[in-house]
């Protein structure tokens, strides 16, 4: 229930604050990078439950839940993302460890318990689904906004409306993308991907927001595919920023052993 | 034939259980409350799932039918390969800093036709101190950078399983072992100690055939048996370090070879004193993954290399490289390589030097897995070709999640070559396909 109470407020704080800044921006790399750090930095680390319920175009729903530990080793720059997965039975005790790079390919490891192996991954295609989601990895470590050209396209009431190009189209098989970025919080609420015949064929919406730490914080997004049917709703809950994760979690020995102390809620 | 149907009627059991536990949630989770996706997972579902659990344990597994055979009949032996229902079920318990682990299955294997409990894990890790984990009990180990090819890693492998179409999981078995881990800043430390050696599920003429020196050619003994275990311990070390993105690697082992090599002063087979050392690196090179790993293995008890019942001390590298090509579609591939040391020696006294394996054995690995369907298909090869042995191995191998609870996979195991002693090429009569059906409750 916490959530249906939170949920409306955070709207309705949202609603009384104040016109969001008296001055718009106008310096699209500003925008950018203040979106960059509002949607993936908040706090020097953070833990996160999740969960997401995929639905194929045959309305099949599958779930897969997940504790996400996250800490910056710069701000706006390198971070240490893992991954631990307790649902369903299948990837139970599966983790996967990324240590993102701002100027080089990410380190990615993946834990398989039955085996008690760890596999490195090669850094590969970041826009490939994220354990059978329709999130890419990189919608859920974050795009490097030095991939692409910017462009402030419009400035509403409560969005800036930004247009992005790929600067290597070839690798990446989206033509532009289409985002509004919230004037006050500057999280993106929406992204529509177009590809080359200029259709719509992804959507990213942000369906819940609310401030945890004083950040404000996504607590649900959907991502859709308009032209295939599918579409995967992601939810986090338990949500804590600054906790004061040690840099050494993100390792080899956390790998075979969860740290549990660290995945736990606060005060259980 | 008998087999084959009453396995059939036993998949036929399994998926009718599978469906009635199926159709349950999913009658009632999805149906009432369309517009909130989550609803069957409301409240009690987001409880911690790292919380120090007050009730009782959640299990968690799966009911798996498998059933394979080969093409070819062969004496002594059934056409199944792969007949089972299983039965996996797994917990874990934390309290106090005291995890325990346990995975275990209940197996009727319709090809021994025998019942059997086999304990995959039971084991509690706890940290007596703050830069030192302890994992005590049965337990499965891995450690070393080959894919499917282990060089320093001596934990005991199940090749039956892997022949015959089990799950790649089943390829390692557990052991039962008191893993030490301890982590400081100039290097980690792994000391694995498994107090009465574990060998290999090696092949000894249950499910399938091997070179027979005696007759000449592969066959399964009318007796299948298994040598006898020595009752002495195993030791296995590895020191590591993870410097910048690259991840290097020491490996250090004393106890024996993992498959009957030898043979006793009865003429039985046994398994020799084994000492290895070895060394890897592992690091991200271009768009992949590259991978270098070498062992000496030091066959203690034939150092000079002229005991013909004894193998002779050899030493092992490895290179690989592992990319994703294009989208979803990632290949791996591997050189491999066998050196015998003194092998002059070992023809000289050999009872069979025709038959002696190549002072040099060589091995060239590929493996593609392609990704489909939002991740739901998955199709694999894999490929062991080797050069020098003239032979060669390939399993490829589709599988379909449906969901989260039903899988779906089958494959081949084909095995030839040009002569009928070598590593692959004598296990050619067992070249089998397999199908299995999973559901994870």
């Amino acid at each position: 229930m916490k959530r249906a109470i939170t949920f409306p407020l955070a709207i309705l704080a949202l609603a009384l604050a104040p016109p969001a800044q008296a001055e718009a921006l106008t310096d699209v790399a500003e925008i950018v990078e203040r979106a960059n750090l509002a949607a993936y930095y908040a706090g020097d680390d953070g833990r996160s439950e999740a969960r997401m319920i995929i639905e194929d175009a045959q309305d099949r729903r599958q779930l897969r839940q997940f504790t996400v530990l996250r800490r910056n080793r710069e701000v706006g720059g390198d971070q240490d993302f893992m991954v631990f997965f307790s649902r369903p039975s299948d990837v139970r005790g599966t983790v996967f460890l990324v240590a993102k790079h701002v100027e080089r390919d990410d380190d990615r490891w993946l834990y398989l318990p039955g085996l008690d192996l760890v596999r490195r991954i090669s850094a590969g295609d970041k826009r490939t689904s994220f354990v059978g989601s329709h999130f890419f990895y990189e919608d859920v470590s974050g795009r490097n906004p030095a991939d692409d050209e910017h462009r402030l396209v419009e400035t509403t009431e409560e969005h800036y409306v930004l247009e992005s190009k790929p600067k290597s189209p070839g690798t990446v098989e989206f033509e532009r993308y289409v985002t509004r970025i919230d004037r006050e919080t500057f999280l993106p609420t929406k992204t529509e991907y177009y590809d080359g015949r200029e259709r719509v064929y992804r959507v990213m919406e942000v369906l819940g927001v609310e401030e945890i730490g004083g950040h404000p914080t996504v607590t649900q997004s959907r991502i859709s595919d308009p032209l295939s049917g599918g579409n995967t709703l992601m939810e986090f809950r338990y949500t804590e920023y600054d906790v004061g994760l040690p840099a050494d979690v993100f390792s080899e020995r956390y790998l075979r052993t969860p740290p549990v102390d660290w995945l736990r809620r606060s005060g259980e | 034939m008998h087999a084959t149907w009453l396995l059939l009627v036993m998949l036929g059991l399994a998926l009718a259980a599978g469906a009635v536990a199926l159709a349950e949630p999913d009658d009632d989770a999805w149906g009432g409350e369309e517009d909130d996706p989550f609803a069957e997972f409301e409240d009690e579902d987001w409880d911690d799932p790292w919380a120090t659990r007050g009730g009782g344990l959640s299990w968690t597994g799966f009911i798996e039918g498998g059933l394979g055979a080969r093409w070819e009949d062969v004496e002594n032996l059934d056409r199944l390969t792969l007949g089972e229902l299983r039965l996996r079920a797994e917990t874990r318990y934390d309290h106090g800093g005291f995890r325990v682990d346990f995975k275990g299955d209940l197996l009727w294997d319709h090809v021994i036709e025998d019942l059997d409990t086999q304990v995959r894990e039971l084991a509690v890790t706890f940290s007596p101190a703050t830069s030192v984990d302890l994992k005590l009990g049965r337990q499965v180990l891995t450690w070393g950078t080959g894919d499917l090819l282990f060089l320093n890693d001596l934990f005991p492998k199940d090749f039956i399983s892997f022949f015959a179409g089990r799950d790649e999981d089943y390829l390692k078995s557990p052991s039962d072992t008191a893993r030490m881990s301890i982590f400081t800043a100039p290097v980690n430390i792994d000391l694995a100690w498994t107090p009465r050696f574990q060998p290999d599920d090696y092949l000894y003429g249950e499910r399938f055939v091997f070179w027979n020196p005696m007759l000449g050619e592969p066959a399964a003994p009318a007796e299948p048996r298994r040598a006898d275990e020595p009752s002495n311990g195993e030791l296995a070390l590895r020191l590591f370090r993870t410097v910048a993105a690259t991840e290097y690697a020491l490996y250090g082992y004393t106890g024996r070879w993992k498959q009957p090599l030898g043979v006793n002063a009865a003429g039985e087979p046994a398994f020799p004193k084994l000492h290895a050392w070895g060394a890897s690196v592992r690091t991200p090179v271009h768009k992949g993954i590259f991978n270098a790993e070498a062992a000496w293995y030091d066959s203690r008890d034939d150092r000079r290399g002229d005991d013909p019942r004894t193998p002779n001390s050899e030493l092992r590298l490895l290179l690989g490289y592992d990319q994703e090509l294009v989208r979803n579609l990632t290949a791996g591939t591997q050189l491999y390589a066998e050196h015998i040391q003194h092998h002059d020696r070992l023809l000289e006294n050999s009872l069979d030097p025709e038959h002696e394996r190549d002072e040099w054995r060589t091995v060239a690995t590929l493996r593609l897995t392609y990704r489909a369907l939002q991740d739901t298909l998955t199709s694999s090869l894999f490929v062991f070709v080797s050069p020098s042995d003239e032979d060669y191995y390939l399993r490829p191998a589709v599988s379909w999640r449906r969901d989260d609870h039903w899988l779906f996979s089958a494959g081949l195991n084909l095995f030839g070559g040009r002569a009928e002693h070598t590593f692959f090429g004598q296990l050619e009569d067992n070249s089998n396909g397999w199908v299995r059906l999973r559901y994870y409750y």
